[in-house]
């Protein structure tokens, strides 16, 4: 048996070689996008308090924070058919609401608000998307709704399936976690793109995997209709949603919510974290009251629900199906919302890792195919200024997001869209001006310009705020430390990049095959 | 069932479908860029063709006895089709017979299909 096994097994490695470099050819430069900005979006409350540097919001607790933001609502906005209430938890400020008005009012669209958790009146801060945009690009790519959400997913498919198969074509997994040659060409590539990669195989694998889980109903709706008459009847039963209860249309004020909220914190056993009220102001309303499972990996969150004229207790969901269950640590695992700053911050390495591992993939193809005194053919040489495009280019944007968020007047109309344009202009330009340098320089200069926008991102904070590197330093704020921190390091790793990449090329063993070569310049 | 290759009647052809299938390797472009375009056609959307009818017959085959379990029988389908995508997608790749690789994608994902168009619906 084994003796007929083996040759098909080399075969299968070939054919599994092949596959992977082609998966990870064509879904690379996005993946590596996805990656970055993905890893970002692990301090995706951190990016958005550092890009409203106005706010500083006192703390209170969630049924404070929700009896002013229901007081603000009921002031604003008492015929509204709905409310969301997000209530600050430790990594937020302030409280966030969304109102679904009755008749659509053009004023109020866009409408997430962010309230001041004592007071309830609106905070004013620059307008901005925060961390929410470069969470929104590592799964829409700042696409048409829902084009960019099926290329996001097709190029996970690819992911998962380069994953797979590059494990078969690995037959020394253990001995490679240990081997590294640098400055060996092509050598050292693949030594660092299967460092990275074993090292990270398996968050690779669970990120890929979990990623796909949290647009499965999007991505693989279907079997629901062999079950369901309609779709929606799957997900009522799946998340025991209580059926909507139509406006009764006699108007009754609601109770007080903050009672509501310790009840239903006493109940569920921990901090709420998001009131929703359908009909407020009618004799039919409904609180949903949900909290986010402290110490849980799932992302799911049981709720209570109550009459909102009269205080009485509805329903409470109750233990969802194990497939159920699984999604909601699925989604947990991917989105890391339980992990505290320690494993978060492992989260963002292994994240960073991820992008390696595709970088380095993205550079082994073409170092491969690359043969010495032979010009490119014009495949690798699309490749080649597509991976500077992307890995070269790509981090410059990002920091071009964060310096306008600085840089640009925090009155200004639009400015929300202005530093969304910056980014996508900053990388487009240098994209295409690296065209116009040999490769080896345009690697250089492109690491350069990343070097200095991040670290000119402490320097322009210190300057355009109050709450820069000595400030947060002396008042303890670890967030803003942290974050000028962190981008110095990153600063600092692609001037390394930049200084590694001037130097001359790598000796053996191209020079010599060189040497014996017939010179035919 | 991850990636299971096609068995061969004898040794002699099985050596001969091997040294295709590295030829295959090597130049991507065995039996003209038609047939490869064909191949991740087949990979990409075949597969997922091939990894939604599974899915749904799961759905509408596993037991189901009441609300609960028909949650579970809807939902484990779902999260699991995803592998099925995964492994048909990199067999269309691996496989050299291009024909024997269409007939089982698509003719699989047709005869399920056909299979769930008759038993509809569970009530």
């Amino acid at each position: 048996m084994s003796g007929v096994a083996a040759p098909e097994q080399r075969a299968l490695r070939q054919t599994m070689a092949w596959a992977h470099g082609w998966l990870g050819l064509i879904a690379g430069w996005i993946l590596f996008t996805m990656f970055l900005t993905g890893t970002s979006a692990y301090f995706r409350p951190e990016i958005t308090q550092w890009m409203q540097p106005e706010i500083h919001a006192a703390r209170t607790s969630p049924a404070q924070a929700a009896a002013s933001a229901v007081r603000y609502l009921t002031r604003t906005g008492a015929d509204d058919l709905q409310w969301y209430i997000y209530l600050p938890e430790e990594r937020t400020v302030a409280t966030r609401v969304f109102r679904i008005p009755a008749k659509p009012d053009p004023k109020a669209r866009g409408g997430e608000l962010q309230l001041d958790p004592v007071s309830g009146a609106p905070l004013s801060a620059r307008a901005t998307r925060g961390g929410e945009h470069f969470y929104r690009f590592h799964f829409q790519l700042q696409l048409p709704h829902p084009w960019g959400r099926w290329l996001a997913g097709l190029c996970a498919m690819a992911m998962l399936g380069a994953i797979i198969s590059g494990v078969i074509t690995h037959k020394r997994i253990f001995a490679d976690f240990f081997t590294l040659r640098w400055n060996k060409g092509q050598r050292s590539w693949l030594d660092a793109h299967n460092v990275s990669a074993v090292l990270g195989l398996p968050y690779h694998a669970m990120i890929t995997y979990t990623g796909l889980i949290t647009l499965v109903t999007m991505y693989m709706p279907w079997p629901a209709m062999m079950n369901y008459a309609k779709p929606a009847q799957f997900l009522q039963a799946a998340y025991d949603t209580p059926a909507d209860v139509p406006a009764s249309g006699t108007r009754q004020p609601l109770v007080a919510i903050a009672p509501l909220v310790r009840d239903a914190e006493r109940r569920l056993g921990g901090p709420a974290t998001r009131v929703i009220i359908q009909n407020p102001g009618d004799a039919a309303a409904r609180v949903s009251i949900a909290l986010a499972k402290h110490g849980a990996i799932s992302s799911r969150t049981p709720a209570i629900v109550y009459e909102g004229a009269t205080g009485r207790f509805v329903s409470q969901s109750g233990d969802p199906a194990s497939a159920i269950e699984t999604a909601g640590v699925m989604l947990g695992l991917h989105l890391a919302s339980f992990a505290g700053t320690g494993l978060r911050w492992a989260y963002f390495v292994m994240g960073l890792t991820g992008a390696a591992m595709v970088g380095t993939g993205l550079l082994l193809w073409t170092a491969k195919r690359r043969k010495p005194g032979a010009a490119p053919f014009f495949g690798l040489r699309l490749a080649e200024r597509l991976n500077i495009a992307v890995i070269a280019a790509f981090p410059s944007g990002m920091a071009a997001y964060l310096l306008a968020n600085r840089l640009i007047p925090a009155d200004l109309g639009g400015r929300a869209e202005a530093e969304v344009s910056a980014m996508f202009w900053t990388w487009g330009l240098l994209a295409l001006v690296q065209l116009g340098l040999p490769a080896r320089r345009a690697w250089t200069s492109l690491f350069a310009i990343a070097a200095i926008s991040w670290t000119a991102i402490p320097v322009v904070n210190a300057l355009t705020t109050s709450r820069w590197l000595i400030p947060s330093l002396l008042d303890g704020d670890h967030l803003f430390l942290a974050f000028d921190l962190a981008c110095l390091a990153i600063g600092i790793g692609f001037a390394a990049a930049a200084w590694l990449s001037a130097r001359p090329a790598p000796r053996a063993p191209n020079r010599i095959r060189r040497f014996s070569e017939p010179a035919h310049a | 069932m991850l990636l299971k290759r096609g068995r061969h009647d004898d040794k002699g052809k099985d050596q001969v479908a091997q040294s295709r299938a590295i030829t295959a390797a090597a130049t991507p472009r065995w039996r003209g860029p038609l047939a490869m375009a064909w191949r991740w056609l087949t990979a990409i959307v075949g597969g997922y063709a091939f990894a939604v009818a599974t899915a749904m017959l799961a759905a509408r085959l596993l037991p189901v006895s009441d609300a609960l379990t028909r949650v579970e029988a809807t939902g484990w389908p779902m999260i699991l089709s995803f592998l099925v995508y995964a492994s048909m997608g990199l067999w269309a790749l691996h496989d050299i017979r291009l024909g024997r690789v269409s007939a089982v994608i698509w003719g699989g994902a047709i005869v399920m299909a056909g299979l769930l168009w008759s038993l509809g619906v569970r009530a």
